[in-house]
């Protein structure tokens, strides 16, 4: 009654630890939507979050950047580190934490500019006034997300004119512009066709070497595809980590195996 | 297959009188709306044709340029044309900071609190202040209270608390429009809130926001009874017909439109109303289309939106 999804490889030996989640909750107003987590992140490996719809996967996720601060009524707990530093520590600045920590979302959400502003919006914003300069970060940011062959030609056209695809890829391009440590990526594949998909996939791969990634799914077999480590969540709960391939093959809660041999949600 | 049918015992005859009828009723109705839309188009063409008629014959360049008469006939509304375009300008100037200013921060930072709806009923309650009050409180406070007599600055501020409110109802709206992935895609760079306002909202806004301004100073263009008590209904006499100095008395094209028909001694008055009347018009349709060309041209520009 296993499944039998195979994972990409088995996974690489741990290099250190990235991010680390300790006792945290995250509150709605009232509602408890996530209950004691307990997660160390590794450091250049890819970190899927699974689970039915509703689980918490994303909410987990957006309090690894902050993301929350901008919601109101939305509260997170306990202690959540970047390289041993409390992100939400008293005297650190949500946007520092934002500039070493990307996030690509579930929708592309290119700014209606030109391509090239899009890519370079990022080192603007933190700065980079030079023109050569950013031009060469565009460069190198485009060919890191495997769009610049694509848009070479045509970076002054408006990013709104690229497929769902190109666009996904361009707000890659756009978090890695900023060279951040960490990539959260909410669904970053869900609303792009199999073809575009696969390329997002083929991407994280390549992203893994330089950058820790975290990636929320609701599809298992792209998690086995691409991920070195899996968090299932449940209700709220983080029942269970660990390597990929331990997860689909020899999960250790009976929740995870109902969920991963299709029992549940 | 079958089964569902069946379920629908009874043939329905694709051509029943029941059926025609209803699409009668349907086509009938289609053209009854079509005809409010279009009465719209016809009314419009109406009203301008016949004001168009009543005073081109009065438009010539000395009527444009010239000086207003006090008792001859022939005077012209130089004066008034540079005033009506003077005091816009005054007005924007103090309007457009404002209430783009009180637009973001309610909504961008205010949040829900006690500040914003306070501010809101605030915008709201002075909305619904009748022009003609807001002369008189203009007339009272600039002219009476601060001694600056008729002038063209305190018109511009009279009108800048007129159209405040609507101002900032625009830039609320046109705010609202700009989509909030846009917003987080800019906070998840590590942008500031001032820097995703600046670079992202704002610009993504620029159609709404020039089209509500350019709207707003067609109504400042013909704004009348405000200005009466507060930049009076005179023109200075200075060195030229183009008089900078804001606290000089200004009378606009309209406000002159209105005391001609009052109170003027010149036997012509009738043909200059009706000149005043059709270059004011003029002025205002011309605010129109600019504000539908420009809004539409600054979206593309900034935003590469077609």
């Amino acid at each position: 009654m296993m499944a039998t999804v195979q994972t990409q490889q088995p996974p690489l030996p741990t290099t250190g630890e990235k991010m680390k989640v300790e006792n945290t909750d995250i509150f709605y107003g009232t509602f408890r939507a996530i209950k004691n987590a307990n997660l160390s992140i590794p450091d250049r490996r890819v970190m899927a979050l699974i689970g039915p719809s509703g689980c918490g996967k994303s909410t987990f996720l957006r309090a690894l950047n902050r993301m929350h601060d901008l919601t109101p009524g939305a509260r997170v707990t306990g202690t959540i580190t970047l390289d041993g530093t409390d992100i939400y520590g008293a005297d650190v600045d949500p946007v520092t934490v934002r500039h070493r920590i990307g996030m690509v979302f579930q929708r592309p959400n290119p700014f209606p500019k030109s391509i090239f502003e899009n890519v370079v919006y990022g080192p603007r914003i933190h700065g980079e006034n030079n023109h050569s300069k950013l031009a060469e970060i565009a460069e190198r940011s485009l060919r890191q997300a495997a769009l610049w062959d694509e848009v070479k030609d045509r970076l002054e056209r408006s990013a709104l004119d690229l497929s769902g695809g190109q666009q996904q890829r361009l707000c890659i391009a756009r978090v890695l512009a900023v060279n951040p440590e960490v990539i959260l990526m909410d669904e970053p594949a869900s609303a792009l066709d199999p073809i575009a998909t696969s390329k997002i996939e083929d991407l994280i791969g390549e992203l893994k070497r330089d950058y820790t990634v975290v990636i929320v799914t609701h599809s298992m077999q792209q998690a086995a595809r691409i991920s070195d480590f899996t968090t299932f969540f449940l209700l709220g709960d983080l029942v269970e980590v660990g390597t990929t391939s331990d997860i689909f093959t020899r999960p250790k809660d009976k929740r995870t195996e109902d969920y991963i041999t299709g029992r549940y949600g | 297959m079958a089964d569902v049918l069946a379920t629908s015992a009874i043939p329905r005859s694709l051509a029943s009188d029941r059926a025609r009828s209803r699409r009668a009723l349907d086509r009938l109705m289609t053209g009854v709306l079509w005809t409010a839309a279009s009465s719209i188009v016809l009314l419009l063409l109406i009203f301008f044709g016949y004001e168009f008629l009543q005073g081109y014959r009065e438009i010539s360049w000395h009527f444009l340029t010239g000086y207003p008469s006090a008792s001859d006939a022939g005077g012209g509304v130089g004066p008034e044309i540079f005033n009506s375009f003077y005091i816009l300008i005054l007005t924007l100037i103090f309007t457009v900071p404002l209430s783009i200013g009180a637009g973001v921060y309610l909504q961008e930072y205010a949040g829900s609190g006690r500040f914003r709806d306070l501010v809101q009923f605030s915008a709201e309650s002075l909305a619904t202040v009748p022009s003609i009050v807001m002369g008189l409180f203009g007339l009272l406070i600039f002219v009476q209270t601060f001694h600056w007599h008729f002038t063209a600055i305190g018109g511009a501020l009279t009108l800048t608390l007129l159209n405040l409110p609507s101002l900032m109802r625009v830039t609320q709206e046109a705010l609202g429009s700009v989509s909030d992935s846009f917003r987080e895609g800019s906070m998840a760079l590590g942008a500031t809130k001032w820097q995703t306002v600046v670079k992202v909202v704002l610009p993504s806004a620029i159609g709404p926001l020039t089209t509500g301004i350019v709207l707003v100073s067609g109504r400042i263009f013909g704004e009348t009874a405000a200005l009466v008590f507060t930049a009076g209904a005179s023109v200075s006499y200075g060195k030229s017909a183009y008089d900078f100095n804001p606290f000089h008395t200004a009378e606009t094209l309209s406000v002159h439109l209105w005391s001609i028909h009052r109170e003027a001694l010149v036997p012509d008055a009738d043909q200059i109303a009706n000149g005043s009347a059709l270059v004011l018009l003029v002025m205002v349709l011309v605010f129109n289309i600019v504000a539908r060309v420009v809004g539409r041209q600054l979206t593309i520009r900034l935003t590469g939106k077609s």
